[in-house]
């Protein structure tokens, strides 16, 4: 399994700082036309780095190929295999992806309360230990809410309120 | 001298003046325990209250406040794994796993003890080498910062763990990462959208890198051991092994003084610096990194090292060496003080006052420290079930309130993202996150000496301090080579034998 890993590891690595050192540094990296004096341009030590990078990971596949293909000999379970075994694990990891997504854009619509209100309790759900059900819906509720008023009266956080609520959630919230 | 001690003592020694630091050291080390509110915020909210109070007992707050929180970091990153400030980042790297062991409080207690004797050396120190090491921290330019950040880089490959390659991808990744945004010329790199242009703040990464992997592996693999409660187990730091990181704690003391005194360089890359040198030295360095006491004590000891000696460049040059001086030049100035020489010259009252309280604030650090340790170390007790979403959910509103920037919030969701991918690969976190904290300094002072020597590579070689650095470097790196080319040789000899 450790032959794999860092196998895999080496690949992503590798094809991501071929990205970074053929499509994003020249995309997203300019060098202005004049630079005053002698000073290294913006894109050399970010070149510098995924270089080394990308050579680091060309390294680790090559390293992790020879091992991978002894222990291959033993037992074989392609790619396929393995996400079809692990096919719970990974629907419960696009779970947290959408979650997190919908966090973010649900953010500015519904405001940062109710936001982490319901963050909190669908991360209650997915730990899929209910064996705490009543400090699990006390804290979902009141925990973002302490949160609130803590940071809005010692750090004066202008928290967003949400196109659906405008000014009306934190005026509850405050008399509260 | 002893005149004006006597004097500076009887002024400092009064109720205000106590209850001062206390308040200072208790809000300091509760602010520094909450992920995303740091020293800095804690200063600066702390300022305006300064108006109405004496000059000494003003200034006193403000130390307190800047010493108890840098303490206070370090109990969110043993007992969470959430490094409450930047300096404290290198405290999760054994304090967490110590935690996880059942050794919480142990590591606490170790935290606090070489977080008071690093903060007691420094304000000895700051007593009587404020000038001298004032005049070395001079003669640090660009140059000699770059060999530092060099030397300081070279730990990635003792933290790399089981692959040296892995690490220096995840270095490398750090080093990618922390380019994004606007460099010290005014270009924009991998500015893929307009809140790029600002780049990824440092404790947004920090904390999702670290605090998010642990709750996203509980979600996905809801394996047994993380539903538990940690066990406390005992938490009293014996005698043997306070003695065997006594070593470790006077090394990170005097390296957190050293580079604490040279502005701009800071309490996370002493810490970073005294856990390398601790690492290579001590006789467990291979522990290290697993839960080793020593890792938690050389790190602790010298980001609380590095506070008292950020004051020597502010008080004897007037010189503040990052924010959080800056904000204390500002409570100088109100008071109708002015740091540098002539301070010592025209208010050395005051001076000396400062210099008897702020030896004062070392006491009060270990009794507010040792009075929250034992109620921090409860929050072990609860299950991971219920605690790790209320950590993301704390890190999301003390993340906003850095910045009020939902786009900090979002950084923080993908570095736990990220985190969680690399701890699938077996990529270790802990060399991004030297990378991601060094890796600018290190370029800026690179591009800046060429800048100012007009390209000319001889401008690295100028100083006995640089060659210091790159001799050191240097050697680290011809004893990496040996050690790894020793260890694929040991490897290559043992299969043949395993096979037969």
């Amino acid at each position: 399994m450790n032959q794999n890993r860092d196998f895999y590891a080496g690949l992503v690595a590798t094809a991501f700082f071929a990205l970074v050192l053929f499509v994003l540094i020249p995309i997203y990296v300019k060098v202005p036309s004049f630079i005053p004096g002698f000073a290294p341009p913006p894109d050399m030590w970010p070149r510098v780095v995924a270089i080394i990078g990308f050579v680091m990971g060309v390294l680790a596949l090559v390293l992790a190929f020879p091992k991978m293909r002894e222990t291959s000999k033993h037992q074989v379970t392609g790619l396929g295999g393995n996400i079809h075994r692990h096919k719970v694990l990974i629907a419960r990891f696009v779970g947290v992806l959408v979650l997190f997504a919908a966090f973010v854009y649900g953010l500015p619509v519904i405001g940062f309360v109710p936001a982490t209100v319901l963050l909190l309790g669908v991360l209650f759900i997915m730990t899929g230990n209910f064996e705490r059900k009543f400090w699990m819906f006390g804290l979902t509720i009141i925990f973002p809410v302490l949160l609130y008023l803590l940071f809005t009266e010692v750090t004066h956080t202008p928290f967003p309120e949400g196109m659906l609520f405008s000014n009306s959630l934190s005026n509850l919230i405050t008399l509260i | 001298m002893w005149n004006e001690l006597l004097f500076a003592f009887q002024s400092v020694a009064t109720l205000p003046n106590f209850l001062a630091m206390f308040a200072g050291i208790w809000g300091g080390v509760i602010i520094g325990a909450i992920p995303g509110m740091t020293g800095t915020m804690a200063v600066t909210l702390a300022l305006p209250f300064t108006f109405y109070l004496p000059p000494v007992t003003s200034i006193l707050l403000l130390v307190a406040l800047y010493k108890g929180s840098t303490y206070g970091g370090s109990i969110s990153a043993i007992l969470i794994k959430t490094p409450g400030t930047a300096s404290a980042a290198c405290t999760v790297l054994d304090g967490y796993p110590l935690a996880r062991a059942g050794k919480g409080g142990k590591a606490l207690n170790m935290a606090l003890v070489s977080s008071c004797i690093g903060d007691f050396i420094s304000n000895i120190s700051l007593f009587f080498l404020a000038m001298p090491l004032a005049m070395f921290a001079l003669r640090v330019g660009p140059p000699e910062f770059f060999m530092l950040m060099a030397f300081s880089l070279t730990i990635v490959a003792s933290i790399s763990g089981r692959s040296l390659v892995l690490g220096i991808i995840s270095a490398c990744l750090g080093l990618l990462l922390a380019t994004v945004g606007e460099d010290i010329y005014g270009s924009y790199r991998f500015a893929l959208s307009e809140d790029m242009k600002s780049g990824l703040g440092m404790v947004p990464v920090l904390i999702g890198l670290f605090a998010l992997p642990e709750l996203i592996k509980m979600i996905v693999f809801r394996s047994e051991e993380n539903t538990e409660a940690m066990k406390l187990g005992d938490n009293r730091l014996t005698l043997s092994e306070f003695r065997g990181s006594l070593k470790s704690i006077c090394r990170g003391s005097l390296i957190g003084v050293v580079l604490g005194a040279i502005p701009g360089i800071g309490p996370s890359t002493a810490a970073f610096f005294s856990y390398s040198e601790a690492r290579r030295t001590s006789k467990n360095g291979d522990k290290f990194g697993e839960g080793e006491l020593e890792g938690v004590a050389a790190s602790e000891s010298a980001n609380n090292g590095a506070c008292g000696a950020t004051m020597i460049p502010l008080l004897a040059l007037g010189v503040p060496g990052d924010v959080i001086t800056g904000v204390m030049l500002g409570a100088f100035m109100i008071h109708g003080l002015t740091p540098g020489p002539l301070l010592f010259q025209n208010n050395l009252g005051e001076v000396y006052a400062l210099f008897v309280g702020i030896l004062f604030s070392s006491v009060f650090l270990f009794i507010a420290g040792k009075a929250t340790a034992g109620a921090f170390t409860k929050i072990s007790r609860i299950p991971q079930t219920l605690l790790l979403p209320c950590i993301l959910i704390l890190c999301v509103y003390g993340i906003y309130s850095i910045g009020a920037s939902p786009f900090d919030v979002t950084v923080l969701l993908v570095m736990g993202v990220v985190g969680f991918a690399m701890m699938l690969l077996n990529i270790p976190a802990a060399p991004f996150l030297i990378a991601f904290i060094l890796g600018p300094m290190f370029e800026d002072n690179m591009r800046r000496s060429l800048a100012i020597s007009r390209g000319d590579l001889g401008v690295f070689f100028q100083s006995w301090i640089s060659w210091g650095f790159f001799a050191l470097t240097v050697l680290f790196v011809i004893l990496t080579i040996r050690r790894e080319w020793k260890k694929w040789r040991e490897k290559r000899d043992a299969t043949p034998t395993s096979a037969s």
